[in-house]
């Protein structure tokens, strides 16, 4: 059965356990490399610290939370989570090329628009880039990588994600089910 | 049949998995701890302690006070009495004994100065120096006979002898020059500026930031 | 010894490199593993697919039985890893709104980026959603500035808050990994099947 569906159905992905377990293979890589966690999160924010520092250069150093990542001789854009962020769209494009998943469209269950799961996705995303700035982190980040050295504020985070996930879960149901 | 025993093998696969999953985490409990070896290794200890590098001349210190290099700090290595008597300008007191403390770790730990030691010669400052350096601290140096040198040589030079040769002279002359910034008065020159006071060294004030860890991250 | 760039065993211009082919790495497991759709991310919170949970609990696990053996065996010193800090209500208050962002929008910010790569419509929308938080949070940032400073714990991991042996955690978070698992797969069986 899981063969013929594999023909036609492009949603067939490795089985979780054998993900998760490269997945950790990868934290552990990167600890013993570099000594620091994945991320992703720092990169989109990089990149918002140099459109604003490009557009509005005095407006960016006045401001509190920007300054702290302009420097005189360094683009914001010169950190390692940027050339790791570019990597995962690298690596996610190769893996959705090999299974054949590229294509431009919008994902959505048949019972909302695309609209509507536009609006969403962009509501999601603002929520998502406001906690994960006052979190320092997000899922890769803190939870993810905090988890794997046992860091309390991995923990705490990662357990407020999923259960602030699961207690607003009820009220996107139409979204997703 | 060997299909048959294969998808027997593979319905119990989860549960091989998993058990193999407990184990190893289980084995983490069970292994035998043992006490880590901390600090650098002895060959790099060794390379450290034959450097000349790890000394500092009483002249260089004089010139750097003079200059107030903001770049190191002076720590003393005797007891508190003797640092009670008399200690180099700004100079912070660690006794040899308390070198371990996590007080002195924050002095002696940290990439933001340099840390020169000294004692009366070089031997309690040279004990401190290779404690220090064993645990891998950076940045460290001994004055090179301690302040019984700094006394014969900065604060109380030789005067030369008439046949020594002219760089011996100017040597003197700097030391002296020197010694008159650190309060020694001179009875030549009493007699032109009776009223100079002694002056004090520059009290500088000494922070020091926790040392970061080596490697940073952030999301 | 690792970590072997802040040790000096891998020059520092490595760095980039280094970052870039972990990067491909990672964005490769993740969307081979599904992370590139949302509804298979969204599926954790109905019970319809448990891809989330199985990945993300697989891979701590690994990476700490990974780390904490390589560190008993000499390879890696633990002392010396990044350790994500704890600001208690940064940690909480932003968990949180991540939370609802998570559920509303069907990403986190790695998964999004896959999902660009791929060519989603509804990631690039998110992407920008989330740059445009950043940017809301960065405006308004005095305001948030007494959570985002405070309750400072310092770099802390759960032996230096709890005192708890690092090993037996790992131990009991290993069983609590396993038990999820099992009972995710029983929940899985009850709930409505749905089609994506």
């Amino acid at each position: 059965m899981k063969k013929d569906k594999k023909q036609k159905n492009r949603h067939v992905y490795w089985n979780p356990y054998f993900g998760g377990f490269l997945l950790g293979i990868i934290i552990l890589f990167t600890f013993y490399i570099t000594g620091r966690g994945l991320g992703a999160s720092g990169a989109l924010k990089s990149g918002v610290v140099s459109i604003v520092d490009s557009v509005a250069p005095t407006h960016a150093e006045k401001n509190a939370y920007y300054s702290k990542f302009i420097s005189e001789d360094n683009s914001p854009l010169n950190t390692w989570l940027v050339y790791e962020a570019l990597g995962v769209i690298v690596g996610a494009f190769i893996s959705g090329g090999l299974n054949g998943r590229i294509g431009w469209r919008i994902q959505h269950s048949p019972k909302i628009t695309s609209k509507r799961r536009l609006i969403f996705a962009l509501g999601g995303g603002v929520l998502f880039g406001l906690g994960a700035q006052i979190a320092r982190g997000c899922t890769s980040g803190a939870a993810l990588s905090g988890m794997a050295v046992l860091s309390t504020g991995g923990f705490i985070t990662m357990l407020a994600i999923f259960g602030s996930a699961y207690a607003f879960a009820y009220f996107f149901r139409k979204n997703w089910i | 049949m060997v299909k048959k025993k294969t998808a027997k093998v593979l319905a119990l696969r989860y549960k091989l998995l998993a058990a193999i999953l407990v184990l190893l985490a289980g084995g983490l409990v069970l292994l035998p701890k043992y006490q880590k070896h901390e600090g650098i290794k002895p060959q790099e200890l060794l390379s450290n302690v034959i450097s000349p590098e790890r000394y500092l001349s009483t002249d260089q210190l004089a010139l750097k006070l003079i200059n107030r290099d903001p770049s190191f700090i002076l720590i003393d290595v005797r007891d508190e009495k003797s640092y009670a008597n008399y200690s180099l300008p700004n100079a912070i007191n660690i006794p040899l004994k308390k070198l371990l403390d996590e007080d002195s770790e924050a002095y002696l730990n940290q990439n933001q100065f340099d840390v020169v030691l000294f004692s009366n010669d070089n031997f309690y400052a040279d004990q401190a120096w290779i404690l220090c350096n064993r645990l891998g601290y950076k940045n460290l140096r001994v004055l090179k006979g301690g302040t019984n040198r700094w006394f014969s040589t900065i604060i109380n030079p030789l005067k030369p002898s008439e046949d020594m040769t002219a760089e011996e002279f100017e040597l003197y002359s700097t030391r002296k020059a020197a010694s008159m910034y650190f309060g020694v008065v001179y009875p030549d020159q009493v007699a032109i500026e009776t009223s100079e006071t002694k002056i004090e060294a520059p009290k500088k004030v000494i922070t020091v930031q926790k040392k970061k860890k080596a490697a940073e991250g952030g999301c | 010894m690792g970590p072997l760039i802040p040790n000096g065993e891998i020059p520092i211009e490595w760095d980039s490199i280094i970052a870039i082919l972990i990067g491909i790495a990672f964005g490769y497991v993740l969307e081979a593993s599904g992370f590139s759709s949302s509804r298979k991310l969204a599926g954790v919170f109905y019970g319809y697919d448990f891809a989330v949970l199985k990945v993300f609990f697989t891979a701590a696990v690994v990476a700490l039985i990974g780390v904490y053996y390589m560190d008993y065996l000499g390879y890696l010193n633990v002392e010396q890893l990044y350790v994500h800090p704890l600001y208690l209500w940064g940690a909480i208050i932003g968990g949180v709104i991540m939370g609802a962002g998570f559920v509303a929008g069907g990403f986190c910010p790695g998964t999004s980026l896959c999902a660009v790569a791929i060519g989603k419509i509804d990631a690039f929308v998110y992407v920008g959603g989330i740059m445009l938080g950043v940017f809301v949070f960065s405006e308004l940032y005095p305001l948030f500035e007494p959570i985002y400073e405070g309750y400072f714990y310092g770099n802390v991991t759960l032996e230096d808050s709890l005192g708890i042996n690092p090993y037996w955690f790992v131990f009991i978070f290993s069983i609590i990994a396993i038990v999820a698992f099992v009972v995710s797969d029983m929940v899985r069986k009850r709930v409505k099947k749905v089609f994506y």
